[in-house]
Parts: C-alpha cells; sequence; structure tokens
C-alpha cells in the first residue's frame, strides 16, 4: 500500500523532460585570406550559330507561329500556372536566403550563417524534404521510389538525391557550422543545390504526366515562379552569365507548359512523345546554364586566391562529377577532358564549350 | 455491500440501463453517473461491458455505441465521431470536470486516449447538442467518464488488491495495473498503477482506393505488408481517489489522476507520405495530469443536491519531427494549466398540484486555461538547437471560458414531461502576439447562449417519445484563433477574426422498453451557423514569416463559414434478452453532413453499426460473436482530398466479426477476444492506420478475496 502510493505520488510528479537548450554554432574561424578576381571575368555569350531545333518551342518568335507547335496556352509568352499556388516557390524563396548568407556578394559566411541557412533549408517541407527523395530522371527508374529503405543504396544513380547531394549539403552544412573555411562549404552547397535545382525542374516534368500542377513546379524550380526578365534561384544565376541561355530554359518550361496544355490539361497526359520533346529542350537549355555556371567557376580558378580560390575549387570538385554523364553521352573523349580540369583548365574549358555549346 | 450501494443510488438518483447490473465486485461500488440528462440521445459502457469487450484504449470502449465511430489519427491517438462531430466540437468530462482545453485542435484528437480505461467505472455518450449544460464546445455531443469509486469508509480498516494483467498479440501489447482499494477510519479510497508496452501494429494488409485500387499514401507498412509503421507506444498512469463522508449526506472527494505516454507516433506522419521510411513525428510526451476535489451534499430542503468541484489539469506535450538522414530534429513543447470551478445545485421537486411538479437544476462553471508554447530546431550532428520565436501557439495566451446555467423539469401528470433551459456564457481569449512570426496579439470575448426545449411523452407504459430542441455553441479558441501547425490535409495557420459557431438541433426519438427487449431510434437535424471550416488559402496569403506555410501542398484556415451546414442524420439500437441464456443486440447510424455550397462536410463517417449475438450462463460464463460493420464513405470535403489518410475517392466499407469469451469465477476475471477472425483489412474513414489483422486479446483480473 505505502509502494504504491510512493509510486503513484513519484509518477503524479514525474514531470516532463526538460526543453532543448539552445546552442550556438562553432566561432569563426581565421579568415585564410583570399582574393576575388577583379574585375570578375565576363563572358560574352555569343549564340547566334545556335539556332533553335525544329522541335523547340519558341514562344519569343511570333508567337510560336514559326514553330511546330500547336498553338497553345504559353503562346503569349508568359507562364500560366495551372494552379496559383506552387509549393516549390517556397524551396527558391529559401535557397536565395541561403544564397544571401552564404555566398552571395562575396560574403564570407560565419558559423550562425551555416545555421541560419540550415534552418531555412531544413524547413518543413522545404528544400532539405525534396532532396531525400530526389530521383535523377534520366537513370532508369527504381522498382519503389526513393524513399523506400534501401532503394537509394540499391539505386543510387537514380536516388541522387538521398545518395550524392544529401550526404555534401550534410557535410558542409555541419563543417560550415564550425568555422572551417566557411567560403568552401558554402561553395559545396551552392554546387548542390544548383544541382538539386536542375534536376528537380527535370523530374517535374516527368510527374506532371498523371500530376498536371507539376508542370507548374518544373517551371518554379528553374525561377522561381518569377516573370522572365527578373528570375530568382537557378534561372537568376544563369541570366546573369546569359540571358539568351536564360530565355532558352525559360521558353522551355513555355513548351513543358504548352505540352500540358495540349494534353488533358487536368487530366492523365497520353502524348509522351510532346512530353519527351519538351523535356528533352528543357534539359539542353538548363545543361547549358550549369555549363555556364562551371565555365566562370573554371575561368575565376586564374584569378582568384586563397579561400575564395579554394571555393571554387570546391564547387568544381563538386558539381563536375555529376555533369559527367551528361557529357560522356554526348562525346566521351571531351568529358574526359572536362573531367581532367585539375590538371588543364584551358583544356576543360573548350571541351565544356564543345559539350554543351547550345541551349 | 448493501449499504454503499443504497447510498450510491440515493446519491445518483438515477441507475443506469447497464448491461451486468449486479455482477459488481465490491470495491467497485458504482456511481450510477447522471451528468448526462435522461431525455436526450445517450448511451452508456459500464465496467462490465469494458471487461468483455477489451478496449485497446478507451476511445475504443465506444466502438459499439450507437451513432459513435472512433477514427484514429496513430495507434496512440484516437477520437470520438458525435453525430459527425468530433475533437473541440465535442466535450469530455470525467467525474464531471471538463477535460477540454482552448489548444484542442479542429478534427480528431487525441485527448479521449489520455483517459485509462481501466480506471473508469462507466462512460456515457449524449449525442447532439448541450451546451446549456456543458457549455462551449458541446455541439456534436457529450463523453462523460465517471471513476471507479471509492469505497464509503464505516471506520474499520480493510484493503482490497486487484491485479489485472492484459495483452494482444496484434500489437503485442503487455500491461497491467496494480489497484487497492478500501477504507481507513473516516476515509475511503481506491488508487493504482498501470502501465502497458504496445508494439507494432499489425492488420490485415492493405485497404485500397476504391478508384484505382492503389493503397492510401498513409501509413507505410513493412516488407511484410501487414505491420503498419509509425504505430506502437508506452504509457504508465495512476490514480488516487480519497472520500469522506463527514455524515450521510456529505461527501468530500480528493482525486488525482495522470496519464503518460512515451514515444507515440504520429502514424500519417511517420514517415509522412512521399518522405523516407525513416523520418518520423513521435510525440515523445504525451502527459496529462488532472486532480480535482469536490464537495457533494444532500441538504434536504428545497435545495436538494449541491456539488462543488475546484479542478487542476496540466496538458503537456513533446512532439519531436526527426529527419536523421538530415540530423534534423524539430521540437514542439506545449503545456496548457487549466484552472476549473464548477457548482451546480439541484431543487427538490416541487408539487404545484397533484398532476403538477417541478424541479430546476442551475450552475455556474469557469475555466481559465494558461498556455506556453516553445518550438526548437535542432541539428543533431552539430550539437546546435535554436529556438523558434514561437511555438505552435503564442506563449503567455490566456483562455478563460464559463458561463452560468438553469435547466427547468416540468412534470405534467404521468405521461408528460417538459424540459427547458438556457446558459449565458462567456469567452474571453488573449494572445500576447510575436512580432519576429508576425503574429498578432489577440484580445477576444463573446457571450454566446444556449437554450434547449424539450418534451417527453410516455404513450404507452413501454413507450416513450421524445423531442429536442437545442441551441449549443462552441467560442473559437486558441488553436483556431492562433496555432500554426502541419495537420493531416496540410498546413493550417491563424485566423484571429474568427467568432463562435452555433448548433440549433432538432431531434425525435422514441424508446421502447419491456422486460426482454429495449428499443431506441433518433433522428436529428443539425444547422451549424458560422461553422468554423477549413477554407483553402493561397501561398500569398500565408504569414510571411512562415516558410513551412508556402513550402506545404496545401495550406488552410478555420473560416465561420457563410450561410449554414448541415449535419442530419438517424441513429438505432435494439437489445433483446432471449430465452436460455442468450441476447442480442444491434446499433446502426448514418450521418450525412454538407456545408454550404453544396461541399460535403470534412471526414463525415460511412453508415455504420454492430451486430452481437451473446449467450451468458449462470456459472459465469459469457460468450458473444460480433459484426462490425461500416459501408463506404465517398463524399469528401476538399481537405479530404489533399489529405495522405483517405484512399483516393473515399475509404472502403468493410465487415469484421469478433468472437468473446468471460469467465468470471470466484475472484477471478478472464476475457478473451479474438479480434477479426476471417482477418479482413479495414480502416476506419478517416484514419492513419488500418484496423488490427486477426489476433488474441485477453484480460485476467484476480480480486484475492478480503481478510
Amino acid at each position: 500500500m505505502r509502494a504504491l502510493g510512493v509510486l503513484w505520488v513519484v509518477l503524479l510528479c514525474a514531470c516532463p523532460g526538460p526543453s532543448p537548450v539552445p546552442t550556438d554554432a562553432g566561432v569563426d574561424g581565421a579568415d585564410a585570406g583570399g582574393t576575388f578576381c577583379q574585375p570578375p571575368p565576363a563572358y560574352a555569350e555569343v549564340l547566334s550559330s545556335c539556332l533553335p531545333l525544329a522541335s523547340d518551342y519558341t514562344p519569343r518568335v511570333s508567337a510560336s507561329s514559326t514553330d511546330a507547335w500547336p498553338a497553345c496556352i504559353s503562346d503569349t509568352n508568359l507562364f500560366t500556372p495551372l494552379n496559383p499556388n506552387i509549393s516549390s516557390i517556397a524551396r527558391v524563396t529559401a535557397f536565395e536566403e541561403i544564397a544571401a548568407l552564404l555566398w552571395r556578394d562575396g560574403v564570407r559566411p560565419s558559423p550562425d550563417d551555416f545555421v541560419s541557412a540550415r534552418v531555412a533549408y531544413a524547413v518543413d517541407q522545404g528544400i532539405d524534404s525534396r532532396v531525400q527523395r530526389r530521383e535523377d530522371v534520366h537513370v532508369a527508374e527504381a522498382p519503389m521510389p526513393c524513399s523506400t529503405a534501401g532503394i537509394p543504396e540499391q539505386y543510387p544513380e537514380r536516388c541522387a538525391g538521398p545518395t550524392k547531394l544529401l550526404p555534401v549539403l550534410n557535410d558542409a552544412f555541419a563543417k560550415g557550422a564550425t568555422g572551417e573555411n566557411p567560403r568552401v562549404h558554402a561553395a559545396r552547397i551552392e554546387a548542390a543545390l544548383t544541382w538539386f535545382f536542375y534536376l528537380s525542374s527535370l523530374s517535374e516534368v516527368m510527374s506532371c504526366t498523371t500530376k498536371p500542377q507539376d508542370c507548374d513546379s518544373s517551371w518554379a524550380y528553374y525561377a522561381g515562379g518569377t516573370p522572365r526578365a527578373a528570375p530568382l534561384g537557378l534561372g537568376k544565376t544563369i541570366r546573369a552569365l546569359g540571358v539568351e541561355t536564360h530565355d532558352r530554359v525559360y521558353d522551355a518550361t513555355l513548351a513543358v507548359r504548352c505540352w500540358r496544355n495540349l494534353d488533358h490539361e487536368t487530366g492523365v497526359a497520353t502524348d509522351l512523345v510532346q512530353r519527351d520533346t519538351a523535356r528533352e529542350q528543357l534539359d539542353r537549355a538548363l545543361l547549358r546554364g550549369v555549363a555556364l555556371i562551371v565555365r566562370q567557376r573554371l575561368t575565376e580558378l586564374g584569378c582568384t586566391t586563397g579561400e575564395v580560390h579554394a571555393a571554387n575549387l570546391a564547387f568544381l570538385e563538386t558539381l563536375l562529377p555529376w555533369l559527367d554523364r551528361a557529357a560522356r553521352a554526348r562525346d566521351p573523349v571531351q568529358a574526359s577532358a572536362l573531367q581532367g580540369w585539375t590538371l588543364d583548365v584551358p583544356a576543360a574549358l573548350a571541351a565544356l564549350d564543345r559539350l554543351f555549346p547550345c541551349p | 455491500m448493501r449499504r454503499w450501494g443504497l447510498l450510491v443510488l440515493l446519491a445518483a438518483g438515477r441507475v443506469g440501463a447497464q448491461e451486468d447490473a449486479g455482477a459488481r465486485f465490491e470495491t467497485t461500488v458504482s456511481s450510477a453517473p447522471a451528468e448526462v440528462p435522461s431525455e436526450r440521445a445517450a448511451s452508456e459502457v459500464r465496467q462490465g461491458d469494458l471487461e468483455r469487450r477489451l478496449p485497446r484504449r478507451a476511445p475504443d470502449a465506444l466502438r459499439f455505441e450507437p451513432g459513435v465511430f472512433i477514427q484514429q489519427t496513430a495507434h496512440g491517438q484516437a477520437s470520438a465521431y458525435l453525430r459527425g462531430l468530433t475533437g473541440q466540437q465535442t466535450v469530455l468530462l470525467f467525474d464531471g470536470v471538463r477535460l477540454n482545453t482552448s489548444t484542442w485542435r479542429q478534427g480528431p484528437n487525441q485527448y479521449f486516449f489520455t483517459l485509462d480505461a481501466a480506471t473508469v467505472d462507466a462512460i456515457e455518450v449524449l449525442r447532439g447538442g448541450a451546451s446549456t449544460r456543458f457549455g462551449s464546445d458541446a455541439l456534436g455531443g457529450v463523453i462523460s467518464a465517471t471513476p471507479l469509486e471509492a469505497p464509503v469508509a464505516d471506520g474499520r480498516f480493510r484493503l482490497s488488491p486487484v491485479l489485472t494483467l492484459k495483452g494482444t498479440t496484434a500489437d503485442s501489447e503487455a500491461g497491467g495495473r496494480v489497484s487497492v482499494s478500501g477504507t481507513a477510519g473516516p476515509v475511503g479510497f481506491i488508487g493504482g498503477v498501470g502501465l502497458r508496452r504496445v508494439g507494432l501494429l499489425q492488420s490485415a494488409g492493405t485497404v485500397r482506393s476504391p478508384l484505382d485500387g492503389r493503397p492510401p499514401d498513409v501509413p507505410r507498412f513493412a516488407p511484410d505488408g501487414r505491420t503498419q509503421l509509425g504505430t506502437g507506444f508506452n504509457e504508465l498512469t495512476a490514480d488516487g481517489r480519497f472520500t469522506v463522508h463527514p455524515s450521510a449526506s456529505h461527501e468530500l472527494t480528493l482525486a488525482s489522476q495522470a496519464y503518460r505516454q512515451f514515444d507515440a507516433p504520429r502514424t500519417d506522419q511517420c514517415p509522412p507520405a512521399f518522405a523516407r521510411s525513416d523520418e518520423c513525428l513521435t510525440y515523445k510526451e504525451q502527459f496529462r495530469t488532472l486532480t480535482w476535489a469536490s464537495w457533494k451534499a444532500r441538504l434536504g430542503v428545497d435545495v436538494e443536491t449541491l456539488k462543488l468541484t475546484a479542478s487542476w489539469q496540466r496538458q503537456h506535450e513533446v512532439r519531436e519531427g526527426a529527419r536523421p538522414a538530415s540530423f534534423v530534429l524539430n521540437t514542439g513543447r506545449d503545456v496548457v494549466d487549466t484552472f476549473g470551478a464548477a457548482f451546480t445545485l439541484g431543487s427538490r421537486s416541487f408539487l404545484v398540484s397533484d398532476a403538477v411538479q417541478w424541479s430546476l437544476q442551475a450552475g455556474l462553471d469557469s475555466y481559465l486555461d494558461l498556455v506556453d508554447s516553445q518550438a526548437f530546431v535542432s541539428f543533431t550532428d552539430i550539437a546546435v538547437t535554436r529556438q523558434q520565436s514561437r511555438g505552435q501557439y503564442v506563449a503567455g495566451s490566456r483562455s478563460l471560458t464559463g458561463g452560468l446555467f438553469a435547466d427547468a423539469t416540468l412534470r405534467l401528470g404521468a405521461r408528460l414531461t417538459v424540459r427547458a433551459g438556457g446558459r449565458v456564457g462567456w469567452a474571453s481569449l488573449s494572445s500576447p502576439g510575436d512580432a519576429a512570426s508576425q503574429s498578432q496579439p489577440i484580445a477576444a470575448s463573446w457571450a454566446p447562449l444556449a437554450g434547449h426545449l424539450g418534451v417527453e411523452w410516455a404513450v404507452a407504459s413501454p413507450l416513450s417519445l421524445l423531442v429536442n430542441v437545442d441551441r449549443s455553441f462552441r467560442a473559437p479558441n486558441l488553436d483556431d484563433l492562433t496555432s500554426r501547425q502541419q495537420t493531416g490535409p496540410g498546413f493550417q495557420f491563424e485566423n484571429p477574426a474568427l467568432r463562435p459557431e452555433t448548433a440549433l438541433t432538432a431531434e425525435l426519438g422514441a424508446r421502447l422498453r419491456l422486460d426482454w427487449l429495449s428499443l431506441e431510434g433518433w433522428g436529428f437535424q443539425t444547422w451549424l451557423d458560422g461553422a468554423m471550416l477549413k477554407q483553402p488559402r493561397d501561398v500569398a496569403e500565408c504569414p510571411p514569416s512562415s516558410a513551412a506555410c508556402g513550402a506545404s501542398w496545401f495550406r488552410y484556415q478555420l473560416v465561420n463559414a457563410v450561410g449554414l451546414s448541415e449535419v442530419r442524420g438517424v441513429e438505432g439500437s435494439v437489445r433483446a434478452r432471449l430465452p436460455s441464456g442468450f441476447g442480442a443486440r444491434a446499433t446502426a447510424a448514418y450521418t450525412w453532413g454538407q456545408g454550404p455550397g453544396q461541399v460535403p462536410l470534412s471526414r463525415i463517417p460511412p453508415a455504420n453499426g454492430h451486430l452481437e449475438l451473446s449467450w451468458r450462463h449462470d456459472f459465469g460464463f459469457t460468450g458473444a460473436a460480433v459484426l462490425r460493420w461500416a459501408g463506404p464513405q465517398t463524399r469528401l470535403a476538399l481537405a479530404d482530398l489533399s489529405d495522405a489518410r483517405i484512399p483516393l475517392g473515399g475509404t472502403p466499407g468493410y465487415a469484421v466479426v469478433d468472437l468473446r469469451a468471460s469467465l468470471r469465477v470466484s475472484a477471478v476475471v478472464l476475457s478473451l477476444v479474438l479480434e477479426n477472425l476471417f482477418d479482413s483489412p479495414w480502416r476506419a474513414h478517416g484514419s492513419s492506420i488500418n484496423g488490427a489483422g486477426r489476433g488474441v486479446m485477453f484480460l485476467a483480473t484476480f480480486r484475492p478475496p478480503s481478510p
């Protein structure tokens, strides 16, 4: 009886566990120094020889009246969302927040900035939630989604998000928060997120086959759901390096929307040939955009020093292996030259231009 | 024993129509609950029913009651729908103390789960609006649990221990309870401690969409296709009740109960639809502590009965959303302290003439909630934790609800009884706001009114007809006004502009009571004015500081609907005592709900019911075969369409057969249930989990004879 009473009192008082105690990130690491290119290398994009393919959708040319596509909703040269609510825009907004904290405008992020950026990255239904299940649609589908236990390990190429992007992002956020080589880890995050948005824009085209609103997401993952002239996210980076390349990517997002407009817009799409035509236009243009980013980093290797230089190296070390599949599919020789960038930067630059000459 | 029983009957003024009257033990003297007015659509589950049915948790105890439908958001969470409404649109009482707090969310919630069925003597269910007596939230009905009573002290020292062991195979539950009751000097007491561990729940397989034949996105299954991930939990309970009778007409009670649930995953978020299988939202701590003191008196004057109750309840929960692959841990911690006081008095019957008499019941109740809420995000790989500017609620928020009521009964001759009453309620809520998250300060007050009028006509000795009209209300609570949270359908954000919703219910019932047959049927229609319904919101309408809102696939606010929403339905029950110890019982209910614009209301239960055939032997054996069934529910609200818990196109119906056997010999009770005999896959509409597959549940209770 007494024991029971004691037990009861103990349980009644059984106080809840303690609240988490806010803890700080590491302290700023010593600035290893480093200089940026002054002035930054400027690449003058010349695409006069890069005419659109016959299969390309060209809304900027006579409202698409000269291409092979039937009249559709995108002929206005504006993206018309199927649904005004596009959740992927919030992920691009988070990317912008992360960029401002970690790398944009030459910032040297503090450990606290890395934690703040990681908070933005890890928000519920945010970038992290999608990285964890992002699939590379260039690779054959796995029997189960990549969110299934064991599938990423068995199908690492298809499950690019959990197997390739996630380890880099986890590691870079963690090391950045310790104050160690912040520019380097910021560059790794930028590279991984660049590839994430590239993969995402394409994978949404595929899922749009059954979920029409995913075409909106494809567009939003590229430019944050913005008008052509004021893109955010990956679109903003690409436009800063090549306006025409950006416009071609934007054309391709309109091609995706055009396909879906023509193909049972609110139901399940059946014209997979047209879908793949649009997707290939988008993939080609996006790859050219990513190539421009890589090109800029390769060029900057020659005029940066210290931690800034190391950050460029880290960016390229992170991103270039992922670009290899597309490069090798185009020209294995040039792909090898590109992968030998650490030995011969000019040769790698030349290979890059040959591999991805046109959007 | 006889004296206790007499006292209790006197105190209660009402004898429940329990199935097993007389089959009680000395230490569990029943105070037949009188919280629920007899003229309303009501039913009751007694301890003997619980011993035979072996509910997994308190809400399951109501699975066989007419017009009650049990939904489960998680293995460790369940919510009872009464006439199509649940959660904050119903009222929960324990020993007359209101359990509803101002943070109960819209739709199903887990709080009825935090009652330990082993401590309950009876659970009454009142269907239909009842705000006059029970205040805000009583739109769909009231669930009132009555605890086991302490024996009445007679100056001697006596002690009666009880050991109960319980187990199941479908979810590997193993648990038990040790309790003692007795008397010491002037004090009667009863109390106990219980614990159980519950494992992963095995279903009978997947339940598929009626449209495309695919399983819904939740729950996720283990490779065997039966074991449901995101299930299981641990539980610890304790309770104590001390009673003193200073005189034959006065009773003082001091009681407390504690419920501690640990590590209960929210099944539909463990993992969420489409997420990695290791992502999980877990209720690490789901605690409730209730302490109350009451004084009951039978004064024998014009004011015949009096009851004064003071209570304190602490509702505490810690949620952890873990994404191990990214080393992310989101922690939410909410604490609500509720201080309550209730006072009721009842008059004797006053004779106006030989044929006319009247009586009055009146009272006052008020509950004050103080809310603390915090949220943290942690990165486990670097041991860094950041506190968010606000939690699911805004810390420092307060809520004061209550009211003053009077209920009169007028008996006109032997056949006609008229009942009428009214309440002036109050609800005053405040929140300090949070500038960092752009959460507005709130200060809102309302004085909603409720009332009812009912007529009971005893047409003939066994047959009564009943007509009731009731107006009830629900004032917005802090969850409606201030919460930001990820829910089943999507992200909910606050709406400080809400006002109370009201329900006008008209119901017609008939009761037939014969020695061998009891039959009851009700039809009802409820008009909800300004119903707080989920309104989809555009991303642009999200609070600017809430990134999770914009990133969610569906966002909504609760808004007062313009125009009337309707819920209507029929409920029936029949119980027959047949020769040679045989018996039969059946229930059936159908509910239909629609909001303005002819849009179905969310998660209205399908047609459902049960059929039970039993046989009882004087030796102490009871056996039964039970069919539980529900029809398909394909009428879906917009929020249901985005709810991963509901298969595409709706939830298919089911029919499940259970076999029960119970043996009561001397000091031992042994109960066995073979559940889901044919191993049929089933899911209660709106639930995250499928029901248990074929399995065995057992209960053994040992009561050593008193010395």
